[in-house]
C-alpha cells in the first residue's frame, strides 16, 4: 500500500491547492462570476467507489470532460458538471449574442474548451511547481453517469487509484462540480518523488 | 486592411475572438482555420498581420506549425493563444520569438493583441 507521510500528504493539498487556485480564476474569467473551490480531498479507493463518491445518489447523468497528463507523474483529469446545467454554463461563457440553437449547436465543443482550460490551468501550475513540462492530451467530452464516464476513462475497474477531489461552487447560478485527479498505483511512485522534490526544494 | 487569422481547434475560442476583436476593431478581416494544417492552406490566399495559434489541436500543433507557418510567410507575426500556461511553453514562444496570451480568450485580452498588431 502506497503511504504518505503527513509532510508529504500536507505537501500534496497544498500543490493542487495551488493548481486549483489558478483552475478557478480561470473559470471565473469564463463564466463572470465569482467560483469558489474547496481544499483537495485525498482518498485511496477503487474506481467503483471513486464512481459512487462522483456520482449522484439518483445517478443522474453529468457530463464530464477528460484529459491524460503524462511527465513528472501521470494522470487523469477530469472535470465534472451535471448535464442539466451544461447549457447554463456555456451560455455564461459565450453571452447573449447567439441564438439557442447556435449554443447548443457549440456545447459539447464548448464544454471541452472549458475543460481544457480548467484543467490545463491546474496541471501547468502543477509543472510550473515543479519545473518539468507535463503532455497533456486533447480534452474529450463524455456525458453519461459517473460509473460510465469512469470505466471509459480508466484501466481496472477494481484498481486502486488515488484520487484527489476538489468542489467548485458558481453560487450564483448554483452550478456545482468537480474536479478529480485519478492516479493509478503504478504512477505513484513518481507523485512521491514529485512531492519530495517540492518539499527539498523549500528546504522541508 | 489589417488581417488576423484565428487557428484553433474550438470553434467557440475562434467565435469569442472573432467577437472581441471586431467589436473593437470593426473593420478588421477575421479568418479562421481549425488546425495548423488548414492555416497553411490559407497563407497561399492571405497575408495575414497576426496568426493567433492555439497550441494543443488535433493534428499538427501550435508549436510544430510555427515553423512551417514562417516559411510560407516569413514576416508574419504570431501570437500563441492557449490554455498550455506552462513555464515549458512560455519559455519555447519567447525562444522563437512568438507572443503568449493565456486562455481563456477574454475582451482584456484581445485589448493587449490588438494595440500589439497596432504598435508593430
Amino acid at each position: 500500500m502506497f503511504n504518505l507521510s503527513e509532510l508529504e500528504h500536507d505537501a500534496l493539498v497544498e500543490l493542487f491547492n495551488q493548481g486549483v487556485g489558478q483552475a478557478a480564476a480561470a473559470m471565473s474569467q469564463i463564466v463572470h462570476e465569482e467560483v469558489t473551490m474547496s481544499v483537495p480531498a485525498i482518498l485511496f479507493q477503487t474506481r467503483a467507489e471513486c464512481a459512487k463518491a462522483l456520482g449522484n445518489k439518483d445517478g443522474r447523468r453529468i457530463c464530464a470532460i477528460t484529459q491524460h497528463y503524462e511527465g513528472a507523474f501521470n494522470t487523469e483529469a477530469i472535470l465534472m458538471f451535471p448535464e442539466e446545467k451544461s447549457l447554463e454554463i456555456v451560455r455564461l461563457m459565450i453571452g447573449q449574442t447567439v441564438s439557442m440553437d447556435e449554443l447548443s449547436d457549440m456545447e459539447q465543443e464548448a464544454m471541452s474548451e472549458i475543460g481544457n482550460i480548467i484543467l490545463n490551468s491546474c496541471m501547468s501550475t502543477l509543472a510550473n511547481i515543479a519545473g518539468k513540462e507535463l503532455q497533456g492530451s486533447l480534452p474529450i467530452y463524455h456525458v453519461g453517469t459517473s460509473d460510465e464516464i469512469l470505466s471509459h476513462s480508466g484501466s481496472q475497474w477494481d484498481g486502486l487509484v488515488l484520487t484527489l477531489k476538489i468542489d467548485f461552487n458558481i453560487e450564483k447560478h448554483q452550478i456545482n462540480g468537480y474536479v478529480a485527479f485519478l492516479l493509478d498505483l503504478t504512477a505513484l511512485q513518481d507523485l512521491r518523488q514529485y512531492i519530495d522534490n517540492y518539499l527539498a526544494r523549500i528546504g522541508r | 486592411m489589417t488581417t488576423i487569422l484565428i487557428v484553433d481547434d474550438s470553434r467557440v475560442s475562434r467565435l469569442l475572438s472573432r467577437q472581441f476583436i471586431l467589436a473593437l476593431r470593426p473593420d478588421w478581416k477575421i479568418e479562421e482555420a481549425a488546425t495548423g494544417e488548414e492555416a497553411l492552406d490559407k497563407l497561399d490566399s492571405i497575408a495575414p498581420d497576426l496568426i493567433l495559434l492555439d497550441v494543443n489541436m488535433p493534428g499538427m500543433g501550435g508549436m510544430a506549425a510555427i515553423e512551417k507557418l514562417r516559411a510560407k510567410r516569413p514576416a508574419v507575426n504570431i501570437t500563441l493563444m492557449t490554455a498550455n500556461v506552462q513555464d515549458a511553453i512560455r519559455n519555447k514562444a519567447q525562444a522563437l520569438g512568438v507572443g503568449f496570451v493565456e486562455k481563456p480568450v477574454t475582451e482584456e485580452r484581445i485589448q493587449q493583441i490588438v494595440t500589439s498588431v497596432e504598435t508593430a
